[in-house]
């Protein structure tokens, strides 16, 4: 409930709030009687309405990514940033940029996909998943290892021409200044078949999080398992990662908030964390574009700042020894 | 970090790096006073101390990102360049390329390469507008007498006479030089003359790169540029970018750039992203046709700033200003039709 509130006052802040401040009267006037030439009505339209679009979209992938890795790592401190899953999607993206042109092609927007599905397929052949024994140390180590490699090959692709700086700045830190030109309809629509299927698996992906033995106690496939969440994970990764960019830090702080609301269900779980995470990120958003008016922090940035302290509140919170 | 970058545009090496280190605040002073010591010898005061040349230099390494067009302008072939942007051939741009003639300077990219330059046995190394640290100096001076910015000057900011006259100085073509920034300052003359309604008017050098929008200040090249041509610069873009040479705008409140006479400097041509900036649209510089387009070489000239290459950027955009600036919203202005982005 009070989730769904933030939510409400999350969006309404989005629409309302900016260089140019809008009432709900005028909300409502645009909503009735648009007036293409009317700056106010354009910027709430073609400017503040994609932001929000792509917050929704990116923010609920990102909460339900980082929910899935960290019941399957059963690590409270996986995000699919530090797994190395958007890093794997941008380098797909940035090399892609530099191999066809122009990176706001559909087709280069589409390479996230296969990038974040290499990555995360590397992290979890690297994690020991083929040997069918992932632990969650190890899975962790290889995410760090993996997203530092593609983060430096990144920065390496960029040094060779300096043209895809521009394509660098946002796909090294997410925004969502960029969102209508973002593909919004078409991710939009794949993470909502995607948390679909994420609720539909979640039982079995709850498994997972009580360790690789109970859970073939308790009959689960193990493989098939894991793999399902991996796929999740990477799905939902790559349609944010195209809508917004990389953010970091989303994934993490989402799921222990969720899990203070739920308790132990990962399927209402999934609900709320796909709530509180697209809440987070329009706040953070909106207080990106507030901080340094009239120019923009971007959200990655936003979100980063945010993240480090709940990272550091986690860590501290971890039960010595690390269980896993 | 907020805006590290680069262009030409504001995407440039250039402005990351001078955006990073902090460097750069308030204009150019002139503190390269010459001196008179032993017969022939030529010295020059600079930021990191004062380079001694035993006479005129002719082997000479130019680390400076632009500062290979003035030492072509000068006609010295200089034995490296240092890359900026784009692909052109030894880092040498269409207008300064006829100066280069045969020769195949190597050139320099990412960070200074110490080794090629002493391998090249350079009797001056220009380091003006290049971003090396002290510490990269010191070595360098050892390898041959290396000239930087004037102290007190931003790093990246000397303005193209300055950079003319030291480099003259310091290859012995003083008379060459006052002839060539006489025959550059008669041109942008003849072209206020040409056109008097352009005085006063208001001119702002945009950009729009990486999703953020913004305008270049009149401290730097570009925003000077028009100001050569008798435009007065926008207050609100001054004052905004006052710490620095942009002023980065929000994307819901376009209305800085709405002045006179609208200089779009996209480097990289993203004409598509301006296509797409859904606030340009209520500009009345836009809906009455008064928005020029400089794409990739243009804006690059305009970037670069030099003794070369302003010229060229004055002879590709005078038309279109003077197209843009008629009264008549109807009259095209080719470079923006070209791009897309004319009403």
């Amino acid at each position: 409930m009070v989730v769904a509130t933030l939510l409400v006052v999350a969006c309404a802040l989005t629409l309302g709030v900016g260089a140019r401040g809008v009432g709900p009267a005028e909300l409502w006037r645009i909503l009735t009687a648009f007036d293409p030439s009317d700056p106010a009505h354009l910027t709430v339209a073609s400017i503040r309405l994609p932001r929000l679009v792509a917050g929704l979209v990116a923010g609920a992938a990102l909460g339900m990514a980082g929910t899935v890795m960290q019941a399957l790592t059963r690590n409270p401190l996986a995000d699919p940033g530090l797994l190395g899953v958007s890093a794997g999607a941008a380098f797909s993206v940035v090399l892609g940029s530099l191999l066809l042109g122009r990176a706001d092609t559909g087709i280069v927007t589409a390479l996230v996909f296969p990038g974040a599905a290499i990555a995360a397929g590397m992290v979890f052949a690297l994690g020991g998943g083929l040997r069918g024994d992932v632990g969650a140390v190890r899975l962790t180590l290889a995410g760090a290892a993996m997203n530092a490699l593609l983060i430096s090959l990144v920065a390496a692709l960029v040094l060779l021409r300096s043209e895809s700086l521009e394509v660098y700045r946002f796909w090294v830190t997410g925004s969502l200044a960029q969102a209508g030109q973002r593909p919004l309809l078409a991710m939009g629509l794949v993470v909502a078949a995607t948390a679909f299927l994420g609720l539909v698996l979640a039982p079995v992906i709850e498994t997972l999080s009580l360790g690789a033995a109970m859970a073939r106690g308790l009959g689960t496939r193990l493989m098939r398992a894991q793999a399902g969440a991996l796929f999740l994970v990477t799905v939902l990764t790559g349609a944010a990662v195209a809508v917004a960019g990389p953010i970091a830090f989303l994934g993490l702080m989402v799921p222990p908030l969720a899990r203070r609301i739920t308790g132990h269900n990962l399927r209402a779980e999934l609900v709320v964390a796909a709530a509180i995470g697209a809440t987070i990120l329009l706040f953070a958003d909106t207080i990106g574009r507030l901080l340094l008016a009239p120019a923009e922090v971007r959200v990655g940035v936003m979100t980063a700042l945010m993240g480090g302290p709940v990272f550091i509140w986690i860590a501290r919170g971890l039960k010595g020894g690390w269980r896993a | 970090m907020r805006t590290p970058r680069l262009d030409a545009i504001r995407p440039t090496r250039r402005a990351i790096l001078a955006a990073m280190g902090g460097a750069l605040a308030g204009t150019a002073t002139a503190a390269f006073a010459p001196r008179a010591f032993a017969a022939g010898e030529i010295r020059i005061e600079h930021a990191f101390g004062e380079a001694v040349l035993p006479g005129p230099a002719t082997r000479v390494v130019s680390l400076g990102y632009t500062t290979h067009d003035t030492l072509l302008a000068l006609d010295v072939v200089p034995l490296a360049t240092r890359q900026w942007f784009g692909d052109e051939p030894f880092g040498v741009w269409p207008w300064a390329r006829e100066k280069l003639g045969d020769a195949q300077p190597p050139v320099i990219s990412g960070e200074v390469a110490i080794e090629t330059v002493a391998s090249l046995q350079p009797d001056l190394i220009v380091g003006i507008g290049s971003g090396i640290s002290e510490a990269e100096y010191a070595i360098l001076s050892q390898i041959a007498p290396t000239v930087m910015h004037a102290r007190g000057a931003p790093v990246y900011g000397t303005p193209w006479d300055e950079v003319t006259r030291v480099l003259a100085r310091a290859t012995g073509k003083d008379a060459m030089a006052e002839e060539l920034i006489a025959q550059t300052e008669a041109q942008f003359e003849a072209a206020r003359e040409r056109h008097p309604d352009w005085a006063g008017q208001t001119a702002v050098a945009a950009y729009h790169f990486a999703g953020e929008t913004g305008a270049f200040t009149s401290n730097d090249g570009r925003g000077r540029f028009l100001a050569e041509l008798g435009f007065r610069p926008s207050e609100t873009i001054d004052t905004l970018g006052a710490d620095t040479f942009y002023a980065a705008l929000s994307p819901e409140d376009l209305s800085p750039l709405d002045v006179d006479l609208l200089v779009w400097i996209s480097s990289f041509d993203a004409a598509p992203d301006l296509v797409a900036l859904p606030m340009r649209r209520t500009l009345a510089a836009h809906t009455q046709g008064r928005e020029v387009f400089a794409g990739e070489v243009t804006a690059a000239a305009l970037s670069f700033g030099s003794i070369l290459s302003l010229p060229y950027a004055l002879t590709q955009l005078e038309g279109d200003i003077a197209a843009a600036l008629d009264g008549d919203p109807a009259t095209p202005v080719a470079s923006a039709v070209e791009a897309g982005i004319a009403p």
